[in-house]
C-alpha cells in the first residue's frame, strides 16, 4: 500500500482505480482503509498527505473471504463487478498473490475460472515460485491452464531497485564497458547478499526455505544473470527475459567443493548480544536450515569461460550490504617499485544495490608530494548525490509496470525453471552430509569454509 | 585547498547505526546548493580510533587538521562500559572544504560513537557496518591496548593498519611484548617511533663509529628511549647496549658514551602531523618491528 501511495502522490494511478483487499482475517472497509493508512504514514518515502490519501481511499474495499469453497471466489467476483461498474474500469484487473504455497492453486484456479469477459487481468505471483524445480513447473502448468504467460508476472523486488537496472544501464548506456566486460579483462566477480538480519520471527518459512531458497535461488541468480548476460536486441521484456535465459542455462552446476553453507550461532550485532539460528522461536533446536550460501559459479559461454563468479548471501552477517564487485586483472607489468604501489589495489567496478546506491570505481592515483607512491583512490557515483529526486521503491515501479502491462522486470517461467534446476543440484549434494551447524557466529561474514573457498583460487572477498 | 571547514552535524541517543547512515546522506544531500549537486565524498580510508575517556580531547586535537589532508570516514570510538546503560550514542558531523577553482567541495565524516554498557564488549560489530568499502582501515588506539581482551582482538581483525603511541603506555618497555605478539595480525605503527626519525637520521650519519657504542643515554619519554636502544641493538646486531633514560617530554638529547650527539636540524613535528605520516603508511614496517623485539631482550 506505501507503493500504491507514492504512485497516487506522484499522480502516476489511472484517474478510474480501485483496490481490494481479501484476507481470511475478519474487517470491514473502514478497518482496513485504518490499518492501510497506518502503514503508509509509517512506511511511505513521502510525507503524508491527506488528498492524495482521500483519493485512494475513496475505493477501498475490504472483502473476508476463504477461497476454500466457491463461496469466497464468488463474493470476491462480485466486489470486483461492482467495482469495476462504479469506477468504470473496463474489465481490467491485476491480482496480486501474496500468498503462502499451499493456498496458491485453489486461488489461481478461482480466478482462472471468473476471467473479466473484457479487459485485461494480469497476475503478479510473489516468491517462493515453488519449493523445487518439480514444485515450479507444477505450478506453471497450473497457471497456464487459466492465464497466458503474458498475464503472469512473476515477481522479483530486487530487479525492481533502481541500482539493478542501472546495471543494465552502466553495461549498455556506456561504450567503456562492454568491450573489457569478459574473461580477458575481469578476473572474477564478487556478488554478496548480506542481512544483518536475522529470521524476523518468520520461522515457519525460513526453516522450509534455508537462505537458499529465500535468496539464492532469485535475487542472487536474477543479480548474476543480469551481470553477465549478452546485451539484448532491444529492451523488450522477452528480449531481457531471453539473455537471462541464456546466462542461467550456462551456468556450470558446482561440484560439492564449490558450494559452502552456513548457520549462524549466537553473537553480536551492532554490539547487542543477538541468539542463535536454532535459538529462534519456532526453529527447530537441530535445525539443519542453512542461513548462509557461498558458492564458485561458472558461466560456461564464451564471453565467461574460466572466470569464477563467487557469491554469497546469508543472515546475521556483519553489515547489511547488496554489492556486485567486478574485479579487472591487474596491469600486466606496472613499472614502479614494489614499495611505491603497496596501497594499490586491482581496480575493481563496485555496483552498490543497497545501501549506499550507486557505483564505484577503483583506481590507482599517484600520491601528491615528492617520488612515486601509488594508492587506490575511488571514484564514486552515489544516486544521493548526482540525482536530486528520490529514489522510488521497487514495489513502485514493479506495480507501476504491471499496470503497463510491462515484463521486462520480472521473471519468465524459464527463467525460474533454470534457477530451480541449478539449486536442486545443490540441495542434491547436501542430503550426503551433515555440516556441524551452528558454524558461524551473528555479526561475521559467514564460516571460515567461505574464505576457505577463495582461498584455494589464491583470491578472497571483498573488505567490507 | 581552502583552509575554511564548513560543519554540520547531527545527534542521536539510543541509536541504531541506520540512523547514522541516514543522518551521513541527509548532512551530504545537505550540502548541496539550491540546484548544485552535494558536495564529493572523497575518502581514502576508514579512519577508526578507540578513545577511552581520559584521551577524549587529545583525540579530537590530533583530528584538526586531518580532514583535509586524509580525506576519510573517521569513526571515533568512547567506551563507557560502566554507564549503566545499555546503548549507542552517536554524533555525525561533516567537514567541507571547497575545492579552489571549482563550484564544488569535498567532505570528510566524523562519526563519534559512544558505547554504552555491554555496546563497548563487541566494538567489532558496531563498527563493521560502518566501514567504507574496500577501502584500508586504520585503527589509532589511544592509551596502552587492553592486551588479551576481546575488544582489542575483534578490532584488529578488521584493521589493515594499528596505530599507538607507546608514549602513553606506563612500564616500558614490557608492553612491548605484547605489541610484539600482533605483528603477524596487522602492520603496527607507533607515534613514539615516528617521533624519533629525525634522531635515528642522524645517528645513522654518525656511521661507523656509533657501531661501537656501548652505552645510550636518552633525554626524552620513555618509549623514545627503549625503541632508540632497540633499534640500534637491532640495526647492529647487537644486544650489549646498554640504556640510560632520563625522563623528559620530548626526545630532548642522546649521548653515546658520554659524548652527546648533535642535535637534528629543523622542528619536531606536530602531533596531527606525526599521525598524517602514519595513515600514509600500508604494509609492515620491519624495523620498527625488529627495534621493539630488540628493546625487550
Amino acid at each position: 500500500m506505501p507503493a500504491l501511495y507514492s504512485l497516487g502522490f506522484r499522480q502516476l494511478l489511472p484517474s478510474r482505480f480501485a483496490v481490494i483487499g481479501v484476507a481470511r482475517t475478519e474487517g470491514t472497509d473502514d478497518s482496513w482503509r485504518e490499518d492501510m493508512k497506518q502503514a503508509v504514514q509509517q512506511h511511505a518515502r513521502d510525507e503524508f498527505r491527506q488528498d492524495v490519501w482521500d483519493a485512494l481511499a475513496a475505493n477501498m474495499h475490504y472483502l473476508s473471504a476463504d477461497f476454500s469453497d466457491e463461496h469466497g471466489a464468488d463474493q470476491l467476483e462480485q466486489l470486483v463487478v461492482s467495482c469495476d461498474k462504479d469506477c468504470e474500469l473496463l474489465g481490467n484487473r491485476v491480482y496480486y498473490l501474496a500468498v503462502p504455497p499451499p493456498a496458491f492453486p485453489e486461488i489461481v484456479e478461482a480466478l482462472g475460472k471468473r476471467r473479466s469477459a473484457t479487459g485485461w487481468t494480469r497476475l503478479i505471483v510473489e516468491k517462493p515460485f515453488g519449493h523445487d524445480l518439480a514444485s515450479a513447473k507444477e505450478l506453471n502448468k497450473m497457471l497456464w491452464e487459466h492465464f497466458d504467460e503474458s498475464e503472469i508476472f512473476r515477481i522479483d523486488h530486487y530487479l525492481g531497485k533502481e541500482t539493478v537496472q542501472n546495471m543494465l544501464a552502466l553495461r549498455f548506456a556506456n561504450g567503456v564497458f562492454e568491450p573489457i566486460w569478459n574473461r580477458q579483462f575481469i578476473d572474477h566477480v564478487q556478488i554478496t547478499v548480506a542481512e544483518s538480519i536475522g529470521i524476523e520471527g518468520r520461522a515457519g518459512y525460513y526453516e522450509n526455505a534455508g537462505a537458499i531458497r529465500d535468496i539464492f535461488q532469485n535475487h542472487l541468480l536474477q543479480l548474476l544473470a543480469l551481470t553477465a548476460m549478452e546485451p539484448p536486441i532491444d529492451f523488450k521484456a522477452d528480449s531481457v527475459h531471453s539473455e537471462k535465459v541464456k546466462v542461467l542455462k550456462a551456468l556450470h552446476t558446482p561440484g560439492p567443493k564449490s558450494v559452502v553453507r552456513g548457520q549462524y550461532g549466537r553473537g553480536y550485532v551492532e554490539g547487542e548480544s543477538v541468539p542463535g539460528y536454532r535459538e529462534e522461536q519456532g526453529v527447530a533446536p537441530d535445525s539443519m536450515t542453512e542461513t548462509f550460501v557461498a558458492a564458485k559459479l561458472y558461466v560456461d559461454n564464451w564471453r565467461w569461460a574460466d572466470t569464477p563468479f563467487y557469491v554469497r548471501m546469508g543472515k546475521r552477517l556483519a553489515r547489511r550490504e547488496t554489492t556486485i564487485a567486478i574485479q579487472f586483472k591487474r596491469a600486466p607489468h606496472p613499472p614502479f617499485e614494489e614499495t611505491a604501489a603497496e596501497g594499490l589495489r586491482p581496480n575493481v567496478l563496485l555496483v552498490h544495490v543497497q545501501p549506499d546506491e550507486g557505483v564505484s570505481l577503483a583506481i590507482g592515483a599517484k600520491v601528491p608530494g615528492q617520488g612515486m607512491t601509488i594508492r587506490t583512490v575511488h571514484m564514486d557515483f552515489l544516486y544521493g548525490g548526482a540525482f536530486r529526486t528520490g529514489m522510488p521503491e521497487a514495489y513502485e515501479r514493479l506495480i507501476l509496470d504491471t499496470m503497463l502491462g510491462d515484463g521486462t522486470l520480472f521473471t519468465r517461467a524459464d527463467e525460474v525453471e533454470e534457477q530451480w534446476l541449478l539449486v536442486d543440484a545443490i540441495v542434491a549434494a547436501w542430503q550426503r552430509d551433515r555440516p556441524a551447524f551452528p558454524n558461524y557466529a551473528a555479526g561475521t561474514w559467514g564460516p571460515p569454509s567461505s574464505e576457505e573457498l577463495l582461498h584455494r583460487d589464491g583470491r578472497s572477498w571483498r573488505r567490507h | 585547498m581552502s583552509d575554511t571547514g564548513v560543519t554540520s552535524s547531527w545527534t542521536g541517543e539510543g541509536v541504531r547505526l541506520a540512523d547514522v547512515d541516514r543522518a551521513i546522506a541527509q548532512l551530504r544531500a545537505g550540502t548541496a546548493s539550491e540546484g548544485g549537486q552535494p558536495s564529493l565524498r572523497t575518502s581514502v580510508m576508514t579512519h577508526m580510533a578507540w578513545v577511552p575517556e581520559d584521551w577524549q580531547q587529545a583525540a579530537r586535537s590530533a583530528l584538526s587538521g586531518m580532514a583535509e589532508r586524509h580525506p576519510s570516514r573517521t569513526i571515533l570510538l568512547f567506551p563507557d562500559p560502566n554507564a549503566g546503560s545499555d546503548g549507542i550514542d552517536a554524533t555525525v558531523a561533516l567537514e567541507c572544504f571547497a575545492v579552489p577553482g571549482v563550484d564544488r567541495e569535498i567532505c570528510s565524516e566524523v562519526i563519534e560513537l559512544r558505547l554504552r554498557g555491554p555496546r563497548a564488549k563487541a566494538p567489532a560489530s558496531v563498527v563493521e557496518p560502518l566501514l567504507i568499502s574496500d577501502l584500508p582501515v586504520f585503527l589509532r588506539w589511544r592509551g596502552e591496548p587492553p592486551w588479551g581482551t576481546p575488544e582489542l582482538d575483534q578490532l584488529v581483525g578488521v584493521t589493515d593498519r594499528l596505530i599507538v603511541d607507546s608514549t602513553e603506555w606506563d612500564d616500558l618497555p614490557h608492553p612491548y611484548r605484547h605489541l610484539a605478539g600482533f605483528f603477524d595480525r596487522v602492520a603496527a605503527s607507533d607515534i613514539a617511533w615516528a617521533r624519533t626519525s629525525r634522531w635515528r637520521a642522524l645517528l645513522s650519519t654518525l656511521w661507523p663509529d656509533v657501531a661501537q657504542v656501548g652505552t645510550v643515554r636518552v633525554t626524552g619519554t620513555a618509549a623514545q628511549a627503549w625503541l632508540i636502544v632497540g633499534w640500534l641493538r637491532s640495526r647492529l646486531g647487537r644486544d650489549d647496549i646498554e640504556l640510560e633514560h632520563v625522563d623528559a617530554q620530548r626526545l630532548e638529547g642522546i649521548d653515546l658514551d658520554g659524548r652527546p650527539a648533535p642535535f637534528p636540524p629543523g622542528d619536531p613535528p606536530i602531533p596531527s602531523d606525526v599521525l598524517s605520516d602514519e595513515l600514509d603508511r600500508f604494509s609492515r614496517d620491519p624495523v620498527y618491528e625488529a627495534a621493539v623485539l630488540a628493546s625487550v631482550e
